[in-house]
Protein backbone atom coordinates (compact mmCIF):
# COMPACT_ATOMS: atom_id res chain seq x y z
CA UNK A 1 0.00 0.00 0.00
CA UNK A 2 0.97 3.61 -0.76
CA UNK A 3 0.05 4.61 2.17
CA UNK A 4 2.49 2.47 3.90
CA UNK A 5 5.50 4.21 2.21
CA UNK A 6 3.86 7.64 3.05
CA UNK A 7 3.72 6.79 6.56
CA UNK A 8 7.03 5.23 6.65
CA UNK A 9 7.83 7.85 9.62
CA UNK A 10 5.00 6.90 11.99
CA UNK A 11 5.73 3.04 11.58
CA UNK A 12 9.30 3.91 12.99
CA UNK A 13 8.05 5.52 15.89
CA UNK A 14 6.07 2.74 17.47
CA UNK A 15 6.88 1.99 20.76
CA UNK A 16 10.06 -0.29 20.14
CA UNK A 17 9.48 -4.08 20.82
CA UNK A 18 6.62 -6.00 21.74
CA UNK A 19 6.22 -7.66 24.96
CA UNK A 20 6.75 -11.34 24.52
CA UNK A 21 3.44 -13.62 24.52
CA UNK A 22 3.04 -17.42 24.78
CA UNK A 23 3.03 -19.48 21.64
CA UNK A 24 2.84 -22.41 20.21
CA UNK A 25 5.70 -24.69 19.09
CA UNK A 26 4.23 -24.80 15.69
CA UNK A 27 1.90 -22.46 13.36
CA UNK A 28 -1.22 -23.05 13.62
CA UNK A 29 -1.89 -21.71 10.37
CA UNK A 30 0.83 -23.52 8.34
CA UNK A 31 2.72 -25.38 10.75
CA UNK A 32 6.31 -24.52 10.22
CA UNK A 33 8.18 -24.36 13.35
CA UNK A 34 8.37 -20.86 15.43
CA UNK A 35 10.77 -18.56 15.83
CA UNK A 36 9.48 -16.60 18.63
CA UNK A 37 12.15 -13.03 18.10
CA UNK A 38 11.37 -13.02 14.41
CA UNK A 39 7.47 -13.73 15.25
CA UNK A 40 7.79 -11.13 17.63
CA UNK A 41 9.68 -8.52 15.30
CA UNK A 42 6.78 -9.06 12.16
CA UNK A 43 4.31 -8.19 15.25
CA UNK A 44 3.46 -11.93 15.53
CA UNK A 45 2.14 -12.04 12.29
CA UNK A 46 3.43 -15.66 10.92
CA UNK A 47 6.14 -14.90 8.44
CA UNK A 48 5.49 -18.13 6.22
CA UNK A 49 1.63 -17.74 6.33
CA UNK A 50 0.66 -15.01 7.53
CA UNK A 51 -1.16 -16.23 10.31
CA UNK A 52 -2.19 -13.35 12.91
CA UNK A 53 -1.55 -14.67 16.85
CA UNK A 54 -3.77 -13.22 19.29
CA UNK A 55 -2.36 -10.21 21.30
CA UNK A 56 -3.44 -9.65 25.04
CA UNK A 57 -4.11 -5.86 25.51
CA UNK A 58 -0.77 -5.08 26.67
CA UNK A 59 0.84 -5.88 23.09
CA UNK A 60 -1.94 -3.73 21.32
CA UNK A 61 -1.36 -0.70 23.44
CA UNK A 62 2.07 -1.11 22.72
CA UNK A 63 1.22 -1.81 19.05
CA UNK A 64 -0.37 0.84 18.72
CA UNK A 65 0.24 3.85 20.66
CA UNK A 66 3.86 5.96 19.84
CA UNK A 67 6.87 5.11 22.67
CA UNK A 68 5.74 6.81 25.89
CA UNK A 69 2.35 8.65 24.93
CA UNK A 70 -0.15 6.03 26.72
CA UNK A 71 -1.87 6.89 29.90
CA UNK A 72 -3.78 4.47 30.86
CA UNK A 73 -7.54 5.55 32.71
CA UNK A 74 -9.57 3.96 35.10
CA UNK A 75 -7.57 1.20 35.65
CA UNK A 76 -8.37 0.95 39.21
CA UNK A 77 -12.15 -0.19 38.39
CA UNK A 78 -12.76 -3.63 39.32
CA UNK A 79 -15.07 -6.44 39.19
CA UNK A 80 -16.65 -8.05 41.91
CA UNK A 81 -19.56 -10.98 41.97
CA UNK A 82 -22.64 -9.61 41.58
CA UNK A 83 -24.54 -12.78 41.30
CA UNK A 84 -23.19 -14.81 43.88
CA UNK A 85 -21.69 -17.26 40.98
CA UNK A 86 -20.30 -20.44 42.22
CA UNK A 87 -19.85 -23.38 39.22
CA UNK A 88 -18.09 -24.56 38.43
CA UNK A 89 -15.45 -22.00 40.14
CA UNK A 90 -16.01 -18.87 41.96
CA UNK A 91 -16.03 -15.85 40.07
CA UNK A 92 -14.85 -14.04 42.38
CA UNK A 93 -11.96 -16.15 42.49
CA UNK A 94 -11.57 -16.03 38.68
CA UNK A 95 -11.38 -12.39 38.78
CA UNK A 96 -8.84 -12.27 41.57
CA UNK A 97 -6.36 -14.83 39.78
CA UNK A 98 -6.24 -13.10 36.69
CA UNK A 99 -5.68 -9.99 38.61
CA UNK A 100 -2.60 -11.89 40.32
CA UNK A 101 -1.51 -12.87 37.25
CA UNK A 102 -1.45 -9.17 35.46
CA UNK A 103 -4.41 -8.93 33.77
CA UNK A 104 -6.92 -5.76 34.32
CA UNK A 105 -10.12 -6.89 33.27
CA UNK A 106 -11.46 -7.44 29.55
CA UNK A 107 -11.29 -3.77 28.25
CA UNK A 108 -8.39 -1.74 29.15
CA UNK A 109 -8.62 2.30 27.46
CA UNK A 110 -6.82 5.46 27.66
CA UNK A 111 -4.93 8.18 25.78
CA UNK A 112 -1.78 7.81 23.46
CA UNK A 113 -0.80 9.50 20.23
CA UNK A 114 -0.38 7.85 16.73
CA UNK A 115 1.76 9.38 14.76
CA UNK A 116 1.65 11.81 16.97
CA UNK A 117 -1.90 12.43 17.05
CA UNK A 118 -3.89 11.95 19.85
CA UNK A 119 -6.51 9.53 19.92
CA UNK A 120 -8.35 7.45 23.32
CA UNK A 121 -7.62 4.08 22.93
CA UNK A 122 -9.46 1.17 23.91
CA UNK A 123 -8.44 -2.61 23.69
CA UNK A 124 -10.17 -6.13 24.33
CA UNK A 125 -8.27 -8.69 26.18
CA UNK A 126 -9.79 -11.95 25.41
CA UNK A 127 -7.74 -13.59 28.00
CA UNK A 128 -9.85 -12.05 30.70
CA UNK A 129 -12.54 -14.31 30.80
CA UNK A 130 -13.25 -14.44 27.22
CA UNK A 131 -12.49 -10.82 26.53
CA UNK A 132 -16.32 -10.65 28.09
CA UNK A 133 -18.21 -7.43 27.71
CA UNK A 134 -18.47 -6.69 31.82
CA UNK A 135 -19.71 -4.31 33.85
CA UNK A 136 -16.09 -2.84 34.15
CA UNK A 137 -15.56 -3.28 30.68
CA UNK A 138 -18.68 -1.63 29.31
CA UNK A 139 -17.64 1.15 32.29
CA UNK A 140 -14.50 2.08 30.57
CA UNK A 141 -15.89 2.47 27.32
CA UNK A 142 -18.27 4.55 27.74
CA UNK A 143 -15.98 7.11 29.90
CA UNK A 144 -13.62 6.82 27.35
CA UNK A 145 -16.17 7.49 24.81
CA UNK A 146 -17.88 10.43 26.53
CA UNK A 147 -14.32 12.42 26.91
CA UNK A 148 -13.36 11.56 23.45
CA UNK A 149 -17.15 13.02 22.67
CA UNK A 150 -16.24 16.27 25.07
CA UNK A 151 -12.79 16.67 23.41
CA UNK A 152 -13.16 15.52 19.88
CA UNK A 153 -10.31 13.51 20.36
CA UNK A 154 -10.78 9.84 17.68
CA UNK A 155 -12.10 6.81 19.53
CA UNK A 156 -9.89 3.78 18.28
CA UNK A 157 -11.42 0.45 19.13
CA UNK A 158 -9.68 -3.34 18.98
CA UNK A 159 -11.69 -5.94 19.72
CA UNK A 160 -11.57 -9.49 20.86
CA UNK A 161 -14.14 -10.90 22.84
CA UNK A 162 -16.61 -13.80 23.31
CA UNK A 163 -19.69 -11.52 23.69
CA UNK A 164 -21.02 -10.43 27.17
CA UNK A 165 -20.24 -11.80 30.39
CA UNK A 166 -22.49 -14.58 31.52
CA UNK A 167 -21.38 -14.52 35.34
CA UNK A 168 -22.46 -10.68 35.35
CA UNK A 169 -25.81 -11.88 34.30
CA UNK A 170 -28.52 -9.10 33.00
CA UNK A 171 -26.09 -6.14 34.00
CA UNK A 172 -23.50 -7.59 31.40
CA UNK A 173 -26.02 -7.57 28.65
CA UNK A 174 -27.26 -3.89 29.84
CA UNK A 175 -23.59 -2.96 28.55
CA UNK A 176 -24.65 -3.03 25.37
CA UNK A 177 -26.91 -0.76 25.34
CA UNK A 178 -24.47 1.79 27.53
CA UNK A 179 -21.67 1.85 25.34
CA UNK A 180 -23.70 2.01 21.76
CA UNK A 181 -25.44 5.27 23.67
CA UNK A 182 -22.10 6.76 24.25
CA UNK A 183 -21.11 5.06 20.42
CA UNK A 184 -24.07 7.56 19.65
CA UNK A 185 -22.89 10.60 21.13
CA UNK A 186 -19.74 10.44 19.78
CA UNK A 187 -21.65 10.24 16.08
CA UNK A 188 -23.85 13.47 17.26
CA UNK A 189 -20.27 15.31 17.91
CA UNK A 190 -18.40 14.17 14.92
CA UNK A 191 -16.12 12.19 16.64
CA UNK A 192 -14.27 9.89 14.24
CA UNK A 193 -14.68 5.79 15.62
CA UNK A 194 -12.02 3.73 13.43
CA UNK A 195 -13.30 0.01 15.21
CA UNK A 196 -10.54 -2.92 14.50
CA UNK A 197 -11.92 -6.59 14.83
CA UNK A 198 -9.72 -9.13 15.87
CA UNK A 199 -10.08 -12.63 16.13
CA UNK A 200 -12.58 -13.50 17.72
CA UNK A 201 -14.71 -10.75 17.96
CA UNK A 202 -18.76 -12.10 18.57
CA UNK A 203 -21.75 -12.01 20.86
CA UNK A 204 -22.71 -9.02 22.51
CA UNK A 205 -19.62 -7.48 21.58
CA UNK A 206 -20.07 -7.58 17.60
CA UNK A 207 -23.54 -6.99 18.52
CA UNK A 208 -22.78 -3.59 19.81
CA UNK A 209 -19.74 -1.26 19.78
CA UNK A 210 -17.57 -3.59 17.47
CA UNK A 211 -19.52 -3.25 14.28
CA UNK A 212 -20.88 0.65 14.43
CA UNK A 213 -17.17 2.01 13.66
CA UNK A 214 -17.31 4.84 11.43
CA UNK A 215 -15.09 2.37 9.62
CA UNK A 216 -14.59 -1.07 10.26
CA UNK A 217 -11.42 -2.45 9.83
CA UNK A 218 -10.89 -6.53 9.91
CA UNK A 219 -7.83 -8.62 10.73
CA UNK A 220 -7.35 -11.18 8.19
CA UNK A 221 -8.68 -14.29 9.16
CA UNK A 222 -10.16 -13.10 11.97
CA UNK A 223 -13.96 -14.95 13.41
CA UNK A 224 -16.00 -11.71 13.52
CA UNK A 225 -20.00 -13.06 14.14
CA UNK A 226 -23.06 -12.83 16.59
CA UNK A 227 -23.81 -16.28 17.20
CA UNK A 228 -20.85 -18.97 17.54
CA UNK A 229 -20.14 -21.75 15.08
CA UNK A 230 -20.96 -24.51 17.29
CA UNK A 231 -24.38 -23.21 18.46
CA UNK A 232 -25.13 -22.69 15.16
CA UNK A 233 -24.80 -26.31 14.01
CA UNK A 234 -26.39 -27.68 17.58
CA UNK A 235 -29.42 -25.28 16.97
CA UNK A 236 -30.00 -25.56 12.87
CA UNK A 237 -28.37 -28.86 12.17
CA UNK A 238 -26.91 -26.98 9.54
CA UNK A 239 -23.17 -27.35 7.68
CA UNK A 240 -21.28 -24.24 7.67
CA UNK A 241 -18.98 -23.82 4.58
CA UNK A 242 -15.44 -23.22 4.85
CA UNK A 243 -14.32 -19.53 5.92
CA UNK A 244 -18.08 -18.67 7.42
CA UNK A 245 -17.54 -15.99 9.44
CA UNK A 246 -13.83 -15.01 8.83
CA UNK A 247 -12.91 -11.58 8.00
CA UNK A 248 -13.07 -12.00 4.54
CA UNK A 249 -16.56 -13.36 4.87
CA UNK A 250 -17.85 -10.46 6.22
CA UNK A 251 -16.05 -8.24 4.05
CA UNK A 252 -18.17 -10.06 1.82
CA UNK A 253 -21.35 -9.34 3.57
CA UNK A 254 -20.49 -5.79 4.04
CA UNK A 255 -19.90 -5.95 7.43
CA UNK A 256 -16.71 -4.69 7.16
CA UNK A 257 -14.95 -1.65 4.95
CA UNK A 258 -11.62 -3.75 5.18
CA UNK A 259 -9.74 -6.58 6.10
CA UNK A 260 -5.63 -5.31 6.32
CA UNK A 261 -2.89 -7.06 7.31
CA UNK A 262 -1.79 -6.35 11.04
CA UNK A 263 1.98 -4.79 9.77
CA UNK A 264 -0.24 -2.27 7.62
CA UNK A 265 -2.70 -1.14 10.33
CA UNK A 266 -0.64 1.58 12.10
CA UNK A 267 0.37 3.30 8.64
CA UNK A 268 -3.36 3.30 7.66
CA UNK A 269 -4.86 4.83 10.95
CA UNK A 270 -2.18 7.22 10.56
CA UNK A 271 -3.67 8.32 7.37
CA UNK A 272 -6.88 7.90 8.41
CA UNK A 273 -6.33 10.30 11.08
CA UNK A 274 -5.27 12.55 8.87
CA UNK A 275 -7.80 12.89 6.43
CA UNK A 276 -10.69 12.61 9.65
CA UNK A 277 -9.07 15.49 11.50
CA UNK B 1 -41.62 -22.08 42.49
CA UNK B 2 -38.02 -23.27 41.25
CA UNK B 3 -36.25 -20.92 39.02
CA UNK B 4 -36.85 -23.27 36.46
CA UNK B 5 -40.34 -23.63 37.11
CA UNK B 6 -40.53 -20.10 36.74
CA UNK B 7 -38.47 -20.61 33.54
CA UNK B 8 -41.09 -23.09 32.07
CA UNK B 9 -43.91 -20.88 33.03
CA UNK B 10 -42.36 -18.40 30.95
CA UNK B 11 -41.48 -20.28 28.15
CA UNK B 12 -45.28 -21.83 28.31
CA UNK B 13 -47.31 -22.23 24.94
CA UNK B 14 -50.92 -21.08 26.88
CA UNK B 15 -49.40 -17.97 27.92
CA UNK B 16 -50.46 -15.12 26.44
CA UNK B 17 -47.93 -13.57 23.55
CA UNK B 18 -47.96 -10.15 21.89
CA UNK B 19 -50.79 -9.83 20.00
CA UNK B 20 -52.48 -11.45 22.48
CA UNK B 21 -52.25 -8.30 24.41
CA UNK B 22 -51.91 -6.21 21.79
CA UNK B 23 -55.52 -7.08 20.62
CA UNK B 24 -56.94 -6.35 24.27
CA UNK B 25 -55.00 -2.75 24.77
CA UNK B 26 -56.05 -1.86 21.45
CA UNK B 27 -58.68 -3.71 19.37
CA UNK B 28 -58.62 -1.28 16.32
CA UNK B 29 -55.13 -2.82 16.05
CA UNK B 30 -53.86 -2.04 12.74
CA UNK B 31 -50.70 -4.57 11.62
CA UNK B 32 -48.10 -3.18 9.46
CA UNK B 33 -45.34 -4.71 7.32
CA UNK B 34 -42.17 -4.88 6.47
CA UNK B 35 -38.69 -3.14 6.64
CA UNK B 36 -38.26 -1.58 3.48
CA UNK B 37 -35.16 -3.06 2.18
CA UNK B 38 -36.18 -6.80 1.54
CA UNK B 39 -38.40 -8.59 3.89
CA UNK B 40 -40.92 -8.80 6.57
CA UNK B 41 -40.05 -10.71 9.66
CA UNK B 42 -43.02 -12.60 10.95
CA UNK B 43 -41.45 -13.19 14.60
CA UNK B 44 -41.71 -9.25 15.17
CA UNK B 45 -44.89 -7.98 14.96
CA UNK B 46 -45.86 -4.00 14.22
CA UNK B 47 -48.44 -1.25 13.80
CA UNK B 48 -50.74 1.47 15.21
CA UNK B 49 -53.88 1.07 17.48
CA UNK B 50 -55.97 3.03 19.33
CA UNK B 51 -54.71 3.02 23.14
CA UNK B 52 -55.98 5.60 25.84
CA UNK B 53 -56.76 7.63 23.00
CA UNK B 54 -54.01 8.35 21.54
CA UNK B 55 -52.49 6.59 18.49
CA UNK B 56 -50.10 4.36 19.69
CA UNK B 57 -47.64 2.12 18.09
CA UNK B 58 -47.00 -1.13 19.41
CA UNK B 59 -44.33 -3.77 18.67
CA UNK B 60 -43.86 -7.10 19.70
CA UNK B 61 -42.17 -10.57 19.60
CA UNK B 62 -44.28 -12.83 18.55
CA UNK B 63 -44.61 -16.98 18.71
CA UNK B 64 -46.62 -19.46 17.50
CA UNK B 65 -48.83 -22.27 19.16
CA UNK B 66 -49.49 -24.80 16.72
CA UNK B 67 -45.98 -25.99 15.37
CA UNK B 68 -47.21 -24.66 12.00
CA UNK B 69 -47.50 -21.20 13.30
CA UNK B 70 -44.11 -21.67 15.55
CA UNK B 71 -42.14 -22.40 12.45
CA UNK B 72 -44.16 -19.19 10.81
CA UNK B 73 -43.30 -17.21 13.29
CA UNK B 74 -39.65 -18.58 13.73
CA UNK B 75 -40.23 -19.42 17.39
CA UNK B 76 -39.73 -15.19 18.23
CA UNK B 77 -36.30 -15.05 16.84
CA UNK B 78 -35.96 -12.70 14.93
CA UNK B 79 -33.80 -11.79 11.67
CA UNK B 80 -31.74 -8.82 10.76
CA UNK B 81 -34.90 -8.00 8.69
CA UNK B 82 -37.30 -7.50 12.28
CA UNK B 83 -35.00 -5.45 13.64
CA UNK B 84 -34.87 -3.04 10.76
CA UNK B 85 -38.84 -3.41 10.41
CA UNK B 86 -38.62 -2.24 14.37
CA UNK B 87 -36.62 0.66 13.80
CA UNK B 88 -38.59 1.75 10.49
CA UNK B 89 -41.48 1.69 12.76
CA UNK B 90 -40.53 3.58 15.39
CA UNK B 91 -39.09 6.35 13.28
CA UNK B 92 -42.78 6.39 11.75
CA UNK B 93 -43.79 6.66 15.17
CA UNK B 94 -41.44 9.81 15.80
CA UNK B 95 -42.15 11.65 12.76
CA UNK B 96 -46.25 11.43 14.06
CA UNK B 97 -45.67 12.20 17.51
CA UNK B 98 -47.03 7.83 18.61
CA UNK B 99 -45.49 6.69 21.80
CA UNK B 100 -44.03 3.22 21.46
CA UNK B 101 -45.10 -0.04 23.43
CA UNK B 102 -42.68 -2.55 22.70
CA UNK B 103 -43.41 -6.22 24.00
CA UNK B 104 -40.37 -8.62 24.41
CA UNK B 105 -40.77 -12.57 24.17
CA UNK B 106 -37.91 -14.08 22.61
CA UNK B 107 -35.42 -17.03 22.94
CA UNK B 108 -32.87 -14.90 21.31
CA UNK B 109 -32.10 -13.58 17.91
CA UNK B 110 -31.88 -16.50 15.74
CA UNK B 111 -28.77 -18.01 15.72
CA UNK B 112 -28.39 -19.44 12.01
CA UNK B 113 -26.63 -19.16 8.80
CA UNK B 114 -28.82 -16.97 6.75
CA UNK B 115 -28.79 -14.57 9.78
CA UNK B 116 -25.08 -14.68 10.07
CA UNK B 117 -24.54 -13.70 6.28
CA UNK B 118 -27.80 -10.70 6.67
CA UNK B 119 -25.36 -8.87 9.44
CA UNK B 120 -28.00 -10.18 12.70
CA UNK B 121 -24.68 -8.23 14.71
CA UNK B 122 -24.78 -4.89 13.03
CA UNK B 123 -28.67 -5.06 12.78
CA UNK B 124 -28.90 -5.66 16.77
CA UNK B 125 -26.18 -2.80 17.30
CA UNK B 126 -27.95 -0.48 15.26
CA UNK B 127 -30.74 -0.82 16.71
CA UNK B 128 -29.45 -0.73 20.29
CA UNK B 129 -28.11 2.42 19.06
CA UNK B 130 -30.47 4.29 16.94
CA UNK B 131 -33.28 3.55 20.10
CA UNK B 132 -31.54 6.28 21.75
CA UNK B 133 -32.46 8.82 18.83
CA UNK B 134 -36.41 8.00 18.55
CA UNK B 135 -38.02 11.18 20.02
CA UNK B 136 -40.80 9.48 21.65
CA UNK B 137 -41.77 7.89 24.51
CA UNK B 138 -41.28 4.30 24.86
CA UNK B 139 -42.07 1.40 27.30
CA UNK B 140 -41.36 -1.76 27.53
CA UNK B 141 -42.26 -4.71 28.74
CA UNK B 142 -41.24 -8.40 29.09
CA UNK B 143 -44.42 -11.02 28.52
CA UNK B 144 -42.07 -14.04 28.49
CA UNK B 145 -38.70 -14.63 27.69
CA UNK B 146 -36.34 -11.78 27.89
CA UNK B 147 -33.57 -13.68 25.71
CA UNK B 148 -29.80 -11.76 25.25
CA UNK B 149 -29.11 -9.15 22.67
CA UNK B 150 -32.32 -10.39 20.45
CA UNK B 151 -34.70 -8.84 23.57
CA UNK B 152 -32.38 -5.78 24.25
CA UNK B 153 -32.97 -4.89 20.17
CA UNK B 154 -36.02 -4.13 21.18
CA UNK B 155 -35.62 -2.60 25.11
CA UNK B 156 -34.41 0.18 24.33
CA UNK B 157 -37.08 1.88 26.35
CA UNK B 158 -37.87 4.80 29.19
CA UNK B 159 -39.27 2.64 31.56
CA UNK B 160 -39.11 -1.11 31.06
CA UNK B 161 -41.04 -3.52 33.07
CA UNK B 162 -41.75 -7.08 33.90
CA UNK B 163 -44.36 -9.72 34.03
CA UNK B 164 -44.15 -11.45 37.17
CA UNK B 165 -43.50 -14.79 35.27
CA UNK B 166 -41.38 -13.30 32.40
CA UNK B 167 -37.19 -13.70 32.67
CA UNK B 168 -34.65 -11.57 30.90
CA UNK B 169 -31.38 -12.97 30.81
CA UNK B 170 -27.87 -12.10 29.17
CA UNK B 171 -28.46 -15.60 27.58
CA UNK B 172 -30.52 -18.29 27.43
CA UNK B 173 -30.00 -20.87 30.38
CA UNK B 174 -29.16 -23.32 27.72
CA UNK B 175 -27.22 -20.76 26.23
CA UNK B 176 -25.03 -19.83 29.42
CA UNK B 177 -24.20 -23.15 29.91
CA UNK B 178 -23.54 -24.41 26.62
CA UNK B 179 -20.49 -21.15 27.21
CA UNK B 180 -20.10 -21.86 30.82
CA UNK B 181 -19.34 -25.44 31.15
CA UNK B 182 -19.72 -26.57 27.27
CA UNK B 183 -22.38 -28.55 28.02
CA UNK B 184 -25.92 -27.69 27.76
CA UNK B 185 -28.00 -29.99 29.68
CA UNK B 186 -26.82 -27.69 32.83
CA UNK B 187 -29.55 -25.40 32.01
CA UNK B 188 -31.67 -25.80 35.24
CA UNK B 189 -27.90 -24.70 37.10
CA UNK B 190 -27.57 -21.68 35.01
CA UNK B 191 -30.59 -20.40 35.17
CA UNK B 192 -30.33 -20.39 38.98
CA UNK B 193 -26.99 -19.06 38.28
CA UNK B 194 -27.84 -16.27 36.08
CA UNK B 195 -30.95 -14.56 38.57
CA UNK B 196 -32.97 -14.40 35.40
CA UNK B 197 -36.44 -13.86 37.35
CA UNK B 198 -38.74 -10.96 37.67
CA UNK B 199 -37.73 -10.52 41.20
CA UNK B 200 -34.32 -11.29 40.88
CA UNK B 201 -34.01 -8.68 37.51
CA UNK B 202 -36.17 -5.59 39.31
CA UNK B 203 -33.94 -5.80 42.43
CA UNK B 204 -30.56 -5.29 40.25
CA UNK B 205 -32.20 -2.37 39.53
CA UNK B 206 -33.02 -3.17 35.63
CA UNK B 207 -36.62 -2.53 35.35
CA UNK B 208 -38.60 -0.39 36.83
CA UNK B 209 -41.60 -2.78 38.42
CA UNK B 210 -42.29 -6.22 38.25
CA UNK B 211 -46.27 -6.64 37.51
CA UNK B 212 -48.22 -8.98 39.34
CA UNK B 213 -50.05 -11.49 37.19
CA UNK B 214 -53.32 -13.46 37.56
CA UNK B 215 -53.31 -16.01 40.67
CA UNK B 216 -51.59 -19.45 38.83
CA UNK B 217 -50.22 -17.01 36.02
CA UNK B 218 -51.03 -15.43 32.85
CA UNK B 219 -52.16 -18.47 30.81
CA UNK B 220 -55.21 -18.82 32.95
CA UNK B 221 -56.82 -15.39 32.37
CA UNK B 222 -55.59 -13.59 29.78
CA UNK B 223 -57.85 -10.65 30.00
CA UNK B 224 -57.08 -10.13 33.75
CA UNK B 225 -53.41 -10.35 32.59
CA UNK B 226 -53.87 -7.92 29.95
CA UNK B 227 -55.73 -5.70 32.52
CA UNK B 228 -52.77 -5.25 34.62
CA UNK B 229 -50.36 -4.68 31.71
CA UNK B 230 -51.98 -2.25 30.33
CA UNK B 231 -52.92 -0.08 33.82
CA UNK B 232 -48.74 -0.70 34.35
CA UNK B 233 -47.58 0.00 31.24
CA UNK B 234 -50.18 3.57 31.05
CA UNK B 235 -49.65 4.34 34.94
CA UNK B 236 -45.36 4.46 33.47
CA UNK B 237 -46.35 5.92 29.82
CA UNK B 238 -48.51 8.74 31.21
CA UNK B 239 -45.46 11.18 32.73
CA UNK B 240 -43.47 10.21 29.28
CA UNK B 241 -46.06 11.80 27.69
CA UNK B 242 -45.21 15.52 29.22
CA UNK B 243 -42.03 15.31 28.45
CA UNK B 244 -40.24 17.42 26.07
CA UNK B 245 -38.13 14.75 23.19
CA UNK B 246 -34.59 16.68 24.61
CA UNK B 247 -35.58 15.52 28.01
CA UNK B 248 -37.34 11.56 27.11
CA UNK B 249 -33.83 11.24 24.85
CA UNK B 250 -31.41 12.62 27.97
CA UNK B 251 -33.48 10.60 30.15
CA UNK B 252 -33.20 7.61 28.34
CA UNK B 253 -29.40 8.21 27.84
CA UNK B 254 -28.30 8.04 31.74
CA UNK B 255 -30.73 5.54 32.16
CA UNK B 256 -29.08 2.84 30.30
CA UNK B 257 -25.77 4.75 30.95
CA UNK B 258 -26.05 4.24 35.22
CA UNK B 259 -28.63 1.20 34.75
CA UNK B 260 -25.59 -0.45 36.75
CA UNK B 261 -25.30 1.75 39.75
CA UNK B 262 -26.79 -0.14 42.07
CA UNK B 263 -23.73 -2.37 42.16
CA UNK B 264 -21.43 0.11 41.10
CA UNK B 265 -21.62 1.99 44.32
CA UNK B 266 -20.84 -1.09 46.83
CA UNK B 267 -16.95 -0.70 47.80
CA UNK B 268 -15.24 -3.25 45.41
CA UNK B 269 -16.06 -0.75 42.46
CA UNK B 270 -13.83 1.47 41.38
CA UNK B 271 -14.58 5.76 41.80
CA UNK B 272 -17.56 6.46 39.47
CA UNK B 273 -15.90 9.94 38.65
CA UNK B 274 -12.49 10.77 38.55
Amino acid sequence: MAIIERHHEEVAIQGGELPQILLPTNCPGCGIGLAGDELRANNYVCINCGHHFRLGADVWIQLMADGGSWQERWADVRSHDLLNWTVPKRYQETVETLLEEGLNEAVRTGTCTLAGRPIWLATFDFGFVGGTLSIVAGERLARGMEQATSTGVPYVLVSASGGARMQEGVLALMQLAKVNAAVGKMNAAGVPYFSILTDPTFGGTAASLALLGDINIAEPGAAIGFTGPRVIKQATYADLPAGFQSAEFQLAHGQVDMVVPRNELRPLLAHLLEMYP
Amino acid sequence: MSVWEIVELARHQDRPYSLDYIRRLAPDFIELHGDRLSADDPALVGGIGTWHDRTTLFLGHQKGRSLKERVARNWGMMHPEGYRKALRLAHHAAKFGFPIVSLIDTPGAYPGAGAEERGIAAAIARAIMEWFEISVPIVAAVIGEGGSGGALGMGVADRVIMLENSIYSVASPEAAASIVWRDNSRKVEAAEQLQLTSREIVAMGVVEEVVREPHGSASTDYDAAAKALDEALWRYMQPLLEQTPSQLMQHRYDRFRYIDSLVQAEPHFGPKID
